[in-house]
C-alpha cells in the first residue's frame, strides 16, 4: 500500500516537473516570437490620385532584421495594365507624372498585388529613404503614375 | 461584273480581318479594358505580430497656427482597449494654460488664430511639455468619427496654437 502511495505520488512528481518545464518552454516560445515579430514604424503617408481614383495609406515598417515592408492599406486604385509599386527620389508626384521623361529615379517594388486591398512589398536592401520619399503606383506600360503618396516621419 | 465587285469585296473583307485583328490584338493586350469592371482585392496579413501591441488607429501630422507647432500626432489602441493619443517628434511654445482637446477638422473656429466664442471640443489635458513625445487617455466615449482634430489650445487667450487632422491609419 505505501510502495503504491510512493509510486503514485513519484509518478506526479515528474508529471508536474515535465508539465511545469513545459510551460517554461511555452513562455519562452511566445516571448520568443512577440520579439521576432516586433517592427518599428517608419514613416507613413495618404495616396492622392483623381485621374485613377488613387487612396489609402502607405506606411514603411522596418523589421527587427533591418528589412523594409511597405504596407499598403485601406488601399484602392483603378485595375490596369503593367501596374507596379515603386519609389520615387521625389518630395511628391502629380497626377499622370511620367518619370521616364522627367528622368525621376526609381526604386521598383514589384507588380501590383491587386487593386483593392492591404498587401506588403519588400523595400530592396539599401534603399536611401530620404531620397525616395513618394510611393507611386506607376503603369510602365504608358508611364503614367496613377497616385502617389508622399511619406513623411511617423 | 456584279459578281466581280462583290467577289473584290469579298477577298478586301478578308484583308481587313487580317490586318485588323493583330491590331485589335495589340490595343487589347496595350489597355486591358477588361480591368475597368475586373478588381482584384488581395488581404494579406501585416508582416509582424502585433496582436499584443498598441495599434494605430488615427495618425495626422500637426501645424502650426497661432505659434509654430510640427510633430505627429497618433491615435492608438492598446490590447486592452484603451485608447490613448501619442505627440511624437513634438514641438510647440509655451504658454499658459495650454491644453490638450479634440476638435471638429470642419469647424471654422480652426482657421484662425484665436477663435471666437467657446471651441467644441473634448478636453484631453494640459499639455504636459511644449516638446518631447507625451500620451494623453482617451475616455472610451470620444467619438472620434466627429471629434477627428487635435488641437494645441490656449484656453486663457483662446488661442489655437496648432493642430493636426486625424487621417485613418
Amino acid at each position: 500500500m505505501v510502495g503504491k502511495i510512493r509510486i503514485a505520488a513519484a509518478l506526479a512528481a515528474v508529471t508536474l516537473a515535465l508539465g511545469l518545464q513545459a510551460f517554461a518552454q511555452d513562455s519562452m516560445n511566445h516571448d520568443g516570437m512577440k520579439h521576432e515579430g516586433q517592427a518599428q514604424t517608419l514613416e507613413t503617408g495618404t495616396f492622392h490620385g483623381k485621374v485613377h481614383s488613387t487612396s489609402g495609406r502607405a506606411t514603411i515598417y522596418q523589421e527587427e532584421g533591418g528589412k523594409l515592408i511597405l504596407r499598403l492599406t485601406n488601399f484602392k486604385t483603378s485595375n490596369g495594365p503593367d501596374v507596379h509599386v515603386i519609389l520615387v527620389a521625389a518630395k511628391d508626384a502629380d497626377d499622370d507624372a511620367n518619370f521616364l521623361k522627367s528622368d525621376t529615379q526609381r526604386v521598383e517594388l514589384g507588380k501590383l498585388k491587386g487593386n483593392e486591398g492591404d498587401q506588403n512589398y519588400e523595400v530592396p536592401a539599401g534603399t536611401d529613404l530620404s531620397r525616395f520619399q513618394t510611393v507611386s503606383i506607376y503603369c510602365e506600360r504608358f508611364n503614367a503614375n496613377f497616385g502617389a503618396a508622399p511619406l513623411e516621419k511617423f | 461584273m456584279n459578281e466581280q465587285i462583290s467577289s473584290w469585296f469579298l477577298r478586301r473583307k478578308w484583308l481587313l480581318v487580317a490586318a485588323g485583328l493583330p491590331i485589335l490584338i495589340a490595343a487589347w493586350w496595350a489597355f486591358r479594358p477588361e480591368k475597368l469592371w475586373i478588381n482584384q482585392k488581395v488581404n494579406e496579413a501585416a508582416p509582424f505580430v502585433s496582436t499584443g501591441d498598441p495599434q494605430p488607429l488615427y495618425t495626422g501630422r500637426l501645424q502650426g497656427r497661432a505659434h509654430p507647432t510640427s510633430g505627429r500626432a497618433t491615435i492608438y489602441k492598446s490590447g486592452d482597449g484603451r485608447q490613448y493619443l501619442r505627440l511624437t517628434d513634438f514641438a510647440t511654445s509655451n504658454g499658459p494654460d495650454v491644453h490638450v482637446v479634440l476638435a471638429q477638422s470642419t469647424d471654422q473656429n480652426l482657421k484662425q488664430d484665436i477663435v471666437k466664442g467657446q471651441l467644441d471640443s473634448v478636453e484631453l489635458g494640459p499639455l504636459k511639455g511644449n516638446m518631447g513625445d507625451q500620451n494623453y487617455d482617451l475616455s472610451g466615449s470620444v467619438d472620434l468619427g466627429k471629434y477627428n482634430a487635435v488641437v494645441i489650445y490656449c484656453e486663457r487667450f483662446h488661442a489655437v496654437f496648432g493642430f493636426a487632422n486625424l487621417e485613418q491609419f
